[in-house]
């Protein structure tokens, strides 16, 4: 099957024994010779004769090796005749190879270590994960010929070698799950590598010479407001690959072909619009056969350059019609407004152009395109239905998961040659998954390579891999990304105890918080929902609003990181515009400040009493994990703790308790109480992913409660240099005047200011307390 | 030695006709021929005039167009001839190419020789 003495394999090696180190030689000897032959007859010496010879000689293995022998064309279909040069140069004659042995000769290839640097692994510690049954080489070499027919390859590569080996390999499978990496990764990797290779081995195209230019008239203006993209593609060349026939570009050209004049491409921010514009340019230049688009050239206008060059009245409207007419008159030209908004309203940057752009667009006297989001189009066919009208809509859609990330892939491959780094596909995978999860103002791919481009600063030894973009999108977006590092995984494993440093008891309402957080942080939650969410029913004062503190003090790094709706205020059906207003009216909206702070804890207390569409939308926000804000922008909710606090079923479960039952054990009974007495909907109460009910304070443990109050008036009391201690008596009577049956503990911050603080206040005024001083008191001291 | 010489008087020499083919597509390319013979006699880079109203406007811009015209014609008709002449040079260097190819081992040879008799 490998026959490495045949004449091609032999070329192969010769040539790369010559190399072009040693072509340069020959080639340099060659002139040398010639030159200094030439000089020779000149002054009749005869000799010189010999030395061109020589020279000319000398000139042949040169020549062969540039057209032959560098590079070996392939000679047939077979095997041995579709060989790459490189394959045909590592492996060698006389050597009985194994997909292990394979693996050894092709290890250290550039093609090879393309596909392994992607997935992250070491090719030379893969050495000896593959078979040595030499009778399993012929299935590989089809395998190779297969993936090399597949991307149109007409020669079998090292890299295809290496791919359908590390695909057939169970050791290497096993290694990559480990990696956590799917046998569809190695796939995927395996197509970046065949796309950049299809992308090396693409020859720069012309597209028409002076006699097209000379067809079309002067363009002075555009030259200096404009940017010629064609031209740009002609000059630098650009391989915009699948999206030169996506159906964006598809229905842009088939819009112009059927006489449309003016197209709107309609598309959210980070879409592509730009990147579309350009593929059609390319597109045009290089396929286009109508005789609409033939010879067509795509000229972006800049609207900051026309702005900024406007200085005096009229002078922006003057350059803008004459870019038209220029336009028009030159007759090979499509406009295209990126950003096309600046170009509709007034505004710093910005002016409103609809009035001269109308009648060019109505008289089809030239092409133009302009790009807009599906918001500013709305905005365009509400505040100018003439111009909008004449318009031809072409919306672009998100490409499906598998097409973004080749678009990701492909777009590091460039950001790896500009920054010389190394993107791996789990960065790739990395920034998809992420950006899908945060960046909910943008749209695919857009987004996704956005962050892989804010990813290149965290690189380890200019290394981006998923840990980078964990590490770029927890400082953008203040979230937790990446998983627990021992430090806090240990934090996360305790967090009842710490929970229990500022709560008392209710420990089964702790322990249920503390066991959604924990999945949430262990990546084994639902990742479309929040990250938690809970009804919290109980009696006042017993710790609800308290535990949402703590768990905004420990998960989220601060009480802070609370946003807190009193849902009493949110009881008419108006006020479902102040929850989702998009901030233009209402800067504390809801909406707004969890995209601020997307990763809090979001109270709603007295969820009861809030309007029943608002009760809709917090269906909505549980089951999606997402709201929509009035400006029609997702607003994500999947990094918050939802928790909604009420106060309904209080007597029914003091009652229970009275009787000396677990909460465990009236829990149902308590939900199917509150939907039949309609204070809930069943469906709200399914919502959440528990339901806690919290458990009047029994003395002891407002004693306990007491004591963390003390506990915070010491904290004060501690700048001062003077502490404050409190007999089991004195405690005792605080808890007997503060304790209500019907507030918890709530009374309790109130006496003990009045026993305590001013106590220790007039104690201080009356220099009977100085610094140093600990002050114990017991109840006859308190002032209640 | 053997491979050198069996490539040059076999694949080397039939590269030159290839070589040759795709220098003159390029040079196609380079001059846009059939686009120059398309709009040749098409107005100097679309500089028209529009016909104003009366005669005497009609009048001026089909003087003022027929010159864009004129101006346009004999540059083209210039650069077809510039075109032309490249494309015989170019096929008259391929086909030298092919005359000389084999002669060069010779040619080596023969200088070798006779410097040294």
């Amino acid at each position: 099957m490998l026959d490495l003495n045949s004449p091609r394999a032999h070329k192969a090696r010769l040539g790369a024994k010559i190399g072009t180190a040693g072509y340069a030689t020959l080639l340099g000897a060659a002139m040398l010779c010639i030159a200094t032959g030439a000089g020779l007859v000149i002054s009749s010496i005869r000799l010189g004769y010999s030395l061109g010879g020589i020279g000319i000689l000398l000139l042949m293995p040169a020549v062969w090796w540039r057209q032959d022998l560098r590079s070996v064309p392939p000679a047939n279909n077979s095997l041995m005749g579709r060989l790459s040069t490189a394959c045909l140069v590592l492996l060698k004659p006389g050597t009985d190879y194994s997909p292990s042995t394979l693996w050894d000769a092709i290890h250290t290839d550039g093609q090879t270590l393309f596909i392994t640097n992607h997935l992250f692994i070491q090719a030379d510690q893969l050495q000896g994960c593959f078979s040595e049954d030499t009778a399993a080489l012929q299935s590989i070499f089809e395998a190779a010929t297969q993936l090399a027919d597949s991307s149109d390859s007409r020669t079998v590569e090292v890299g295809h070698l290496a791919a359908v080996l590390l695909q057939t390999s169970p050791v290497v499978a096993e290694i990559l799950k480990h990696m956590k990496l799917v046998p569809k990764d190695l796939d995927a990797v395996i197509g970046w590598f065949q796309r950049t290779l299809e992308a090396m081995h693409t020859k720069p195209q012309t597209y028409g010479g002076i006699g097209r230019d000379w067809a079309s008239g002067f363009t002075p203006l555009l030259n200096q407001y404009g940017h010629n993209i064609s031209a740009a593609i002609e000059r630098h060349g650009a391989h915009f690959g699948a999206l030169m026939d996506s159906p964006g570009v598809h229905d842009t050209k088939a819009a112009f072909s059927q006489g449309a004049t003016a197209i709107a491409l309609i598309g959210p921010d980070g879409i592509g619009k730009t990147s579309h514009a350009y593929a059609l340019a390319q597109n045009v230049l290089a396929e286009a056969q109508d005789p609409v688009l033939q010879h067509k050239q795509v000229v972006g206008l800049d609207a900051s350059a026309i702005v900024s060059a406007a200085t005096q009245p009229g002078r922006l409207e003057y350059i803008l019609n004459s870019l038209l007419m220029e336009a028009a008159h030159a007759g090979n030209i499509i406009l295209f407004f990126d950003d096309a908004h600046l170009f509709f309203h007034g505004g710093p940057g910005s002016f409103d152009a609809t009035q001269i752009l109308l009648p060019a667009v109505q008289s089809h006297a030239l092409q133009l395109m302009f790009a807009v989001t599906p918001h500013d189009y709305e905005g365009l066919r509400a505040t100018n239905p003439a111009f909008a009208g004449q318009l031809t809509p072409v919306v672009l859609r998100e490409p499906p998961e598998s097409e973004v990330l080749e678009i990701v892939a492909d777009s590091a491959g460039y950001l790896e040659a500009r920054r010389k780094v190394l993107v791996t596909y789990e960065a790739v995978k990395a920034a998809y998954t992420l950006s899908g999860r945060y960046e909910m103002d943008m749209a695919y791919p857009g987004k996704a390579i956005r962050l892989l481009e804010q990813s290149l600063t965290h690189g380890t030894g200019k290394v981006i891999t998923e840990q980078s973009v964990q590490a770029a999108i927890e400082q953008t977006r203040g979230v937790k990304a990446g998983t627990a590092k021992p430090l806090e995984a240990d934090e996360l494993l305790h967090l009842e105890d710490k929970i229990h440093q500022r709560m008392i008891n209710q420990s089964r309402a702790v322990a249920v918080v503390s066991d959604a957080l924990r999945r949430a942080r262990a990546g084994v939650a639902n990742p479309k929902r929040p990250i938690g969410s809970f009804l919290f029913l109980g009696p006042t004062g017993v710790g609800k609003t308290e535990l949402a503190k703590a768990v905004a003090a420990t998960y989220f790094g601060s009480e802070a990181n609370m946003i807190r709706l009193d849902m009493s205020e949110y009881q008419q059906e108006s006020d479902v515009a102040r929850i989702l207003s998009d901030g233009q009216h209402e800067t504390k909206s809801l909406i707004m400040s969890v995209r601020t702070s997307p990763f809090s804890v979001v109270l709603l207390d007295e969820i009861e009493k809030a309007h029943p569409n608002i009760l809709n939308l917090l269906l909505q926000m549980l089951d999606e994990g997402q709201l929509t804000d009035t400006s029609g922008r997702s607003v994500s909710f999947k990094d918050a703790v939802v928790i909604a606090t009420s106060n309904a079923g209080a007597d029914s479960i003091r009652s229970h308790i009275e009787r000396g039952e677990q909460l465990e054990q009236f829990e149902s009974q308590l939900e199917d109480e509150l939907i039949n007495s309609g204070q809930f909907k069943p469906e709200l109460i399914n919502r959440f992913d528990e339901v806690v009910l919290f458990r009047p304070l029994a003395p002891d443990e407002l004693a306990q409660v007491v004591r963390l109050m003390l506990a915070e008036v010491n904290k004060t009391l501690s700048a001062q240099n003077i502490s404050v201690e409190l007999t089991d008596v004195a405690i005792a009577k605080i808890v007997e005047a503060g304790n209500d049956p019907r507030l918890g503990a709530r009374p309790m911050r109130r006496t003990l200011q009045r026993a305590v603080e001013n106590t220790v206040a007039g104690k201080i005024l009356r220099h009977e307390a100085n610094p140093g001083d600990h002050i114990t008191l017991d109840a006859p001291d308190l002032s209640l | 030695m053997l491979d050198l010489l069996s490539w040059w008087y076999g694949s080397g020499w039939k590269g030159i006709l290839s070589a040759t083919r795709r220098r003159l597509d390029g040079l196609a390319e380079a001059f846009s021929i059939d686009t120059l013979l398309r709009t040749l006699f098409a107005p100097w880079k679309r500089v028209i005039t529009y016909p104003g109203a009366g005669l005497d406007g009609k009048l001026r811009a089909f003087g003022d167009n027929f010159i864009s015209r004129c101006v346009g014609f004999v540059i083209r008709l210039f650069v077809l001839l510039a075109a032309a002449v490249s494309f015989v040079g170019l096929c008259l260097a391929g086909l030298l190419e092919i005359v000389v190819w084999p002669l060069v081992p010779l040619l080596g040879i023969a200088l070798l020789v006779w410097g040294l008799i």
